[in-house]
Formats: structure tokens, sequence, C-alpha cells
């Protein structure tokens, strides 16, 4: 029989053994936030083969909303929880202001030349572009031609809209806003506008429903993302895009650098792999439909622009001046929009 | 000595409790005495506000009231059901029991979706009326107050069944025979034998329905749509968009007063039935 020493003994060298396959064949590991859903499924499947086959590292995600990566980090104290974060405009510089990245060094990106200008900067890297316009079920409403069509007949009565608690919603209520006199810091006319026709609006939805409620016929015209667009496509759905009159929105999803991150040089590697060309179009395909931001990569055909360098003509906004606003806004359009 | 022994046991469970649930709603109290979204400045900002906005007061109602007809609907339908499963056979009460049981088993954001599916626009109820020639025009079924009842109603629905059933099956079936051997019609039977009789496990159902419903952020959401605007919504916007977690403390302590009050309401009126048919 064994003696309990001997048993102990040999479970810790059974244990020990598991452990060291991944000792021997793990060159480094590095740990990113994502966003959870289409980010998550696309960067498991996609960026952490290429980073283990390129470079030997193990890619470690955490699916977190950009408000939880942010939390997180600002809990964790100079001890990061993951060593890269994904963030959009609104956050990217919540967390710029609250020194959480570090400084990024765009040299040591081998793929940094294929990327367009101003793509890098002190902070980190562009990865991924979006851009929002106007999406309306071609055979329900002709095509619209901008913003202030929305609130007129007869789109207005199959309108979908959002509120500003994603960057795509905010976006494009300023861009509704600046059509009947407003600004990127004034959103006024916007609600006044909308009020005037708020009965006649087909939906007033979350933005995680607003994909079904336009594939159930609940509303034919909602502003989104070209990402959107295609991904409901892809199943079916009719669905076109249009670029609005005075121009489409775009904006970049960007990787950084959490601030006291141990694995720096993994991280950048990381960040180099996702920017590459394999990657890259590996992700414009369904079911991701991203818009890669890599210059040798081909644009999908869905997409209203021809070339990179074209999204320099769309409407950008300066989200430093949009986020202390945001809470008003918020509370603004709960209250000038319940029932 | 003993009694020390039995103290020392409870120890470790109650040390949990402690850290994971009471700690954390002391910090949520302590986060909503601050008045900036950094949480440096403490003070009653907040909170003046908070109550100081009329748009609160509105919200704080419609959520209860939500709760309440949510409630009120799930009995009137929940109850008929439940003396059919009483009357039924030990087959037919299985097979009861499953459909009752089984849409705890899907998850409440696929059962939400497909409330869209069956109250939209298109949706399998506009279709089958407008089919049948009862409605010309499509029916706005979602991101109604009506639709979002109906939809918790179903949702909340094992909620109600589950302590109604569990304290119905324990009525002495003598007492329904006595009460027509002293010459009772069912009706009077029904409302002076059996519903006192079952009033533990009916205000146990509605405490639960209550509580879910006024909570349920993501039925509200997605099939109310955010121009029905409830508590719920508010703590998500204020903590995970605007990030002001000293507004979103504040308006967390509002829905859970607001939900403690009922349901401790409804637990003293069950507490009051229970003891007037047993004591």
């Amino acid at each position: 029989m064994f003696s309990r020493r001997t048993l102990l003994a040999g479970a810790t060298a059974i244990g020990g053994v598991s452990l060291l396959p991944a000792i021997a064949h793990a060159k480094g590991i590095v740990t990113a936030a994502t966003y959870p859903g289409v980010w998550e499924d696309a960067y498991r499947s996609i960026v952490a083969p290429a980073l283990k086959k390129k470079d030997d590292i193990e890619l470690e995600l955490q699916p977190l909303f950009a408000v939880d990566q942010i939390a997180k980090a600002k809990a964790a104290r100079g001890a990061p929880p993951f060593d890269a974060f994904v963030l959009d405009p609104g956050p990217r510089i919540t967390a710029i202001e609250g020194g959480l990245f570090e400084k990024f060094d765009g040299k040591k990106l081998t793929n940094a030349s294929k990327l367009p200008a101003g793509m890098i900067d002190e902070w980190g890297v562009c990865v991924n572009a979006q851009v929002v316009g106007i999406a309306y079920n071609p055979k329900k409403v002709p095509a619209p031609k901008g913003w202030k069509d929305l609130l007129t007949d007869p789109w207005v009565s199959r309108l979908g809209l959002t509120g500003f608690q994603t960057t795509f919603g905010t976006v494009s209520l300023i861009e509704i806003a600046k059509v009947f006199g407003g600004s990127e810091t004034n959103i006024d006319p916007a609600l006044v506008e909308l009020k005037k026709v708020l009965s006649k609006v087909a939906a007033v939805g979350q933005p995680a429903a607003m994909p079904s409620l336009f594939q159930q016929g609940q509303c034919d015209v909602m502003y989104t993302n070209t990402q959107t667009v295609a991904t409901l496509k892809s199943k079916g759905v009719d669905i076109d895009f249009v670029k609005p009159e005075t121009g489409a929105v775009a904006f970049f999803t960007t990787l950084h650098l959490a601030k006291g991150t141990t694995e720096a040089e993994n991280a950048y590697k990381y960040c180099d792999i996702v920017a590459g060309k394999e990657v890259q179009e590996a992700l414009t395909k369904p079911p991701f439909n991203f818009i890669p931001i890599n210059k040798d990569v081909p644009l999908p055909d869905y997409l209203p622009m021809k070339s990179l360098d074209e999204m320099s003509s769309y409407v950008r906004h300066d989200w430093a001046k949009i986020n202390p606003l945001r809470a008003s806004w918020i509370e603004k359009f709960n209250k000038e929009m319940a029932k | 000595m003993r009694k020390a022994a039995e103290w020392q046991l409870a120890l470790p469970l109650a040390l949990a409790f402690a850290s994971i649930f009471l700690a954390p709603l002391l910090m949520l109290v302590g986060v909503s005495f601050f008045n900036d979204d950094k949480i440096t400045q403490p003070g009653f900002g907040q909170w003046a506000k908070f109550l100081g906005d009329p748009f609160s007061y509105k919200v704080i109602a419609d959520t209860m009231l939500l709760g309440v007809k949510t409630v009120c609907a799930t009995v009137l339908i929940g109850y008929p059901l439940a003396l059919v499963y009483l009357d039924a056979s030990p087959r037919v009460q299985k097979v009861l029991i499953f459909i009752i049981v089984m849409p705890l088993l899907l998850s409440v954001v696929v059962r939400t979706f497909a409330w869209i599916v069956v109250l939209g626009r298109e949706g399998v109820v506009n279709t089958v009326l407008m089919q049948i020639g009862v409605i010309s025009e499509p029916l706005r079924l979602l991101q109604t107050e009506l639709g979002l009842v109906i939809s918790l109603t179903q949702i909340e629905m094992p909620l109600m069944l589950l302590p109604l059933i569990s304290v119905m099956s324990r009525l002495d079936p003598n007492m329904r025979d006595a009460s027509a051997a002293l010459g009772a019609s069912r009706w009077r039977t029904l409302f002076t034998v059996i519903v006192p009789l079952s009033m533990p496990g009916l205000v146990a159902g509605c405490l639960l329905v209550f509580a879910s419903s006024t909570t349920a952020f993501i039925s509200q959401t997605v099939i109310g749509g955010v121009r029905l605007i409830y508590l719920p919504l508010l703590i998500w916007q204020q903590s995970l968009v605007v990030f002001n977690w000293p507004l979103a403390a504040v308006v967390s302590i509002t829905l859970l007063v607001s939900v403690l009050s009922v349901v401790s309401a409804l637990s003293y009126l069950g507490r009051r039935s229970s003891g007037y048919l047993h004591g």
C-alpha cells in the first residue's frame, strides 16, 4: 500500500509534470482586453493563432467593455490586469486623462509603414475603422439623401433611433444637430426636431437591439456603422448603406499598452500582428466584417470609400469636447424622449 | 460550550456573506456620498441632484407600477393555471410542471429577443391578426408598456406558479369536500377556502415576480425601448456609459429601497395570512 507521504509526492510530481509542456512551449504571453461578442470571436479565432504562429506568444483575451477596461485599470493602480487596451475614441480620451497608458513607440511596429498617416500616435495604434451613416431597407423605403431626410416622410415613420450610449449613436445625433444649426457641442437642435416627430418614429431602442428590430421590420431606416450593415446583409436582410450628403462619419478603434505592463515587448508584437496584412484581411471577411486599416488590404465592395485615404475627408469629432458633455446629453435625451 | 461551537461553525458562512454581500453594499452606499464622478469630493450632491429632479420620481413611480401590473397579470393567468394543475391527474401534472419550468431553462436574453419576433410589426401576432382580417395596419406592440407587460408576464410566470403550486399541492382535499358538503358553491369554495389557504404561496409568487420584473433590465430595454424609462436603465447609463458611479449608486440604492419596501409589505402580508391560517 502507498503511504500518505508517497501519494502526496506522486501527486505533486504528476501535477508538476502536467505544467511542463506549457512552460516548455510558451515563449511568451500577452493578456489583452477585447470587446465581448464579435471582437472576442474574431481575436480568438484569427489574432491568437497568428500571434502564436509568428512569435510563439500566447494571447490571453479578457472580454471587457470599454468602461470595464478603464475601471479595472484604475482599480489596479499601476499593476494592470491586462497588457493592452482596445478602445473607441471617447473612452480613449478618458484613459489618457486618467494616465492609464504607457507611451507608445510606433517604431516598434514592423507594419507601421503599411498604415495611412496619423494611424499611430504617442498613445497607441489604430487597428479598425468604423464608418457611420444611414442604413435603410431598399424594398420598403427610397434611399435617403442625408440626415435631414430621416426626420421627414416617408423615412421618419420607419425610423429607428438610439441615444448617446454608443459612439455611433452620439456621432449620428451630432450630425443631425449640425444639419439643423447645432454643432459638436450643441445637440439641442437635434432634440428639438426629434421631439416634433417623435410620435411618428417607429422605434427608439437600445443600440444592441437595433439590428434585431431592423431584421424584424420594426424599423426600416436607422443610423449605424458599415459593419452592422454587412453582418445583416450576410444574413439575408434587405439593407443598404447610404453615405449622407454632408459626409459619412469615421472614427477609429485603437490598441494601447497598459501603464505598468510587464509584457511591453509582447504587447507590441500583439499590436503589430493585429495591424498586419494577414490578420487585417481575415478580419474583413464575414462574419466579422471589420474595416481594415492596412493599405495592402483591399477594401470590401460594400464600403462607401475606394481607399483608406478617402476616409480623411470623412467627418471626424473631437471627443475631448464631447466626453464632458455626454452625461448631460443622455439626461436630456431621456427627458425629451420619455413617454 | 456546545452553543459556542455551533456559533463558530456558522462563522465561515457569515464571513463569506459579509465579504461578498454586505461589504459591496456598504461600498455602494459610501460611493453614493461623493459629489464628483472621480469619487474625490465627499458630499450629498448626487442625492440632491437625483431627489431634486421631478423626473426621478416619475421614473421611480413607473418602475413600481410596472412591477404591480406584471404581478396582476401573472396572478390573473397563473392562478387559474394552478387550479387546473391541482385538479389534473399525476401524469398531466408532470407535463404541466415541465411546461412551467421550461422557460427557466432558457436564457432571459433569448426569451426577450424571441418576444421581438412575436410582438414586432411583422411579427407573429400582427401577421395572424392581419391574415384573419381583424386589423388592416400592424398594431404597435413592441416598445409599448402593454407589450412589455405581456412579455414580462410570460418571462416571470414560473416565479409565480412554482410557489403557488407548491402551497396548493399541500392543501387537504377534504377541505373542499367539506365546503361542498356544507352547501357552498364552487365559487364560494374557491374564494372562502382555497384562496385564503393558498395565500402564502400567492404572496411568495407576487414577491418574486415584483422584485424580478422591476429589475428586469434586458426585457425593459429591449422590449420596452428607451422611451419607457425605468430605474435599471438609469443605473446602466450612469455606471456603464457616463462613468458617474456616485449617481449610479444613488439610483441603485433608490431601486433597492423601493423594491425592498414593497417586498417587505408583501412579506408582512404573507406572514399575517400564514398566521391566520395556522394560528
